[in-house]
């Protein structure tokens, strides 16, 4: 698969301040990547090298293949950027403004006629366009900033941080347009501080903290990674106390609970132990209805993961 | 889902800039103030004699040099402003603001994004000069009569917009350097009046004149002999020529009307005994070479403060 988004040993220091600490990052094309970190984690910085906005220290960025280091529009061609808390000329009206990003994405007089009002539309600032932007609020500036980011049909969306600043209707309706954006086929790469908000949207995650990856894999094989699975939740035929107890003594479950014909099993491994258990139910008598590994939500990996990081910090520091 | 990967023509993005600067400039509250405030003046220089000599019960006389003479010279102090208003915050105000950060992501080069800004400010100055300048003839036709030599409001305009690039491009260097509209404008302010203030007592008071040739501003005072009139009181020439960047308009203006004619560059020498100040002559130059190298050191400087601003705002991270 091709990637959209690519660091390698991407560094940025302010000062003594090392904001992003050798990154390296994989964002797959067509995919909706969540970056996710807590605040001062370098998730705007590595986005402002990506954008063309700072300049690495060390280490390459490259969008689809092409080094971002410098002013180099062809690689802005390609992308939408929703900046965190977009500020847009007060003086401009909010059609006049789209208008004019739009002659710059090189967007032709007719096209832009047909994507504005439809943009206006889509980010529900309809009937506001011939406002001046000094008159929106600051969930409206949010929402044209979305619509300006989509004006040119680009092939990476970066969103940094979208639902600062919106109410929680809007911040569903931003959530909502994303994966109509993802649906699209455009390569999606936000970055939020909202864990709920990558894991409702994003199929892909990179967690950093204090400039350095923590993780970076689907969200389902990060959760995997980090603590393995919680539990297996099985369903079986007929349920019956030798196949509980041959259960109870396999090395990695640590407590099985049950209920009607359901057993709830947790677990303490990695690995993936589920033909062992299959193989265990059969031999037991039991016959296997279903069988679900749940694993652990984004929340709890992320907090384990940051906790460690600082943890280690600690450590290094004493 | 194409993906737009083509750039626009260079044009396209660069009228895209202009566009969006220009509706800025003719928004901007602080230019429209200044243009109002330009009219008011000269409509008061134009009606004051009137009124004055209506008032004495005297005739206003005919004068088909009044356009020409007076209404021309945009004093320098106005051009100042003028260009402090419109580019005070052309650059460092979207630094400020964080208007910046979504422009220049757009797939436009960040020297056209510059080279758009000042040729907006320079459209707005134009339109601002014209207008004047046009308001100034119509009014000087109808209350001093037919006017002598209107072809050469042309050339005051473009000496005019010249002398205000200058300043320009000083206060734009100053923002773009410093990301500080504030600070470009307090800069801007001390060079402009450090220089008319320096070049005041160095022309007038010392035999260094010399060096205000090569000096933004109101530079050294000249006279040219049997044109310039000499105060018979004092014996101090009365206006006269300058080599300041300032004054490029008007000097240029009297080269092509008188254009074998020669500067004489003077100073003043306080007489004890007389009590008053006598001009005493310094060196003499051909007007030609007055006019030239005004526009020459002007040119350098809008130049040189060009680039300062351009590599500036080119090398600028934002990191706010």
């Amino acid at each position: 698969m091709s990637l959209a988004i690519e660091t390698v040993n991407l560094t940025k220091r302010y000062g003594r301040l090392t904001a992003v600490d050798k990154l390296t990052l994989n964002v797959s094309a067509n995919t909706v990547h969540g970056f996710l970190g807590p605040n001062g984690a370098g998730k705007t910085t590595t986005i402002k090298v990506l954008v063309g906005l700072l300049r690495p220290d060390e280490g390459v960025a490259r969008i689809f293949g092409q080094e971002v280091s410098g002013d180099k529009p062809d690689v802005r061609s390609r992308i939408g950027y929703v900046p965190e808390l977009p500020k847009f000329p007060k003086h401009l009206k909010g059609w006049e403004l789209l208008d004019i990003y739009g002659r710059m994405y090189g967007l032709s007089q007719q096209e832009r006629r047909d994507q504005l009002p439809k943009l206006f539309e889509l980010v529900g600032l309809k009937g506001r366009e011939n406002d001046l932007i000094g008159k929106y609020s600051k969930g409206m500036q949010q929402r044209l900033g979305i619509a300006q980011a989509l004006l040119n049909d680009p092939q990476l969306v970066i969103l940094d941080e979208p639902s600062l600043g919106l109410d929680p209707v809007g911040m569903v309706e931003v959530r909502e347009l994303i994966k109509g954006v993802a649906k699209e086929g455009m390569t999606v790469f936000l970055s939020s501080h909202l864990l709920f908000e990558v894991q409702q949207v994003c199929s892909h995650v990179t967690i950093i903290h204090k400039g350095v990856t923590l993780a970076s894999d689907t969200i389902e094989k990060v959760s995997h990674k980090i603590r393995g699975p919680t539990a297996l939740q099985i369903e079986v035929t007929k349920l019956t106390k030798t196949l509980v107890e041959n259960l109870r003594k396999l090395p990695f479950v640590t407590e099985v609970k049950t209920e009607d014909n359901k057993l709830n099993i947790m677990l303490e491994t990695r690995d993936d132990i589920r033909p062992q258990v299959s193989e265990t139910i059969t031999n037991s008598g039991g016959t296997i209805v279903s069988m679900n590994l749940v694993g652990h939500s984004l929340e709890e990996v992320f907090v384990q993961l940051v906790g460690k990081a600082e943890e280690k910090e600690g450590g290094k520091t004493q | 889902m194409t993906g737009r990967k083509i750039r626009p023509r260079w044009s396209v993005s660069f009228l895209a800039v202009v566009r969006y600067e220009l509706l800025w400039n003719i928004r901007k509250k602080k230019v429209l103030g200044v243009l109002i405030l330009a009219f008011a003046i000269a409509t008061i220089t134009l009606v004051l004699p009137v009124v004055l000599n209506n008032l004495n019960n005297l005739p206003t006389e005919l004068n088909p040099n009044y356009v020409i003479n007076t209404g021309t010279s945009i004093s320098g102090v106005f051009m100042f402003i003028f260009a402090l208003v419109t580019v005070m915050n052309s650059i460092s105000g979207e630094f400020e603001s964080g208007s910046i950060v979504p422009l220049i992501t757009k797939p436009v080069s960040r020297t056209t994004v510059y080279l758009g800004k000042i040729s907006s400010a320079i459209l707005t100055l134009l339109g601002a000069y014209v207008l004047l300048i046009v308001y100034i003839a119509l009014g000087g036709s109808i209350i001093y009569g037919p006017q002598n030599n209107l072809h050469l409001l042309s050339v005051s305009l473009l000496g005019s917009i010249l002398s205000t690039l200058l300043w320009m491009a000083i206060v734009l260097a100053m923002g773009s350097v410093s990301k500080s509209s504030m600070l470009a404008a307090l800069a801007g302010v001390g060079i402009y009046f450090g220089l008319n203030i320096a070049a005041g007592i160095l022309s007038l008071f010392s035999n260094q004149a010399w060096i205000l040739t090569y000096a933004p501003g109101s530079g050294a005072s000249g006279y040219i002999k049997g044109l310039t009139p000499i105060n018979p009181q004092t014996g101090t020439p009365i206006g006269g020529v300058s080599t300041g960047t300032d004054t490029i308009a008007a000097t240029l203006i009297t080269y092509i009307l008188h254009p074998a004619s020669e500067v004489t560059f003077f100073r003043l020498e306080f007489l004890l005994g007389s009590q008053r100040f006598n001009p005493v002559d310094l060196y003499t130059e051909p007007l030609f070479l007055v006019v030239a190298r005004s526009i020459a050191v002007a040119l350098v400087y809008i130049f040189a403060f060009n680039f300062i601003a351009w590599y500036a705002f080119k090398r600028a991270q934002v990191a706010e």
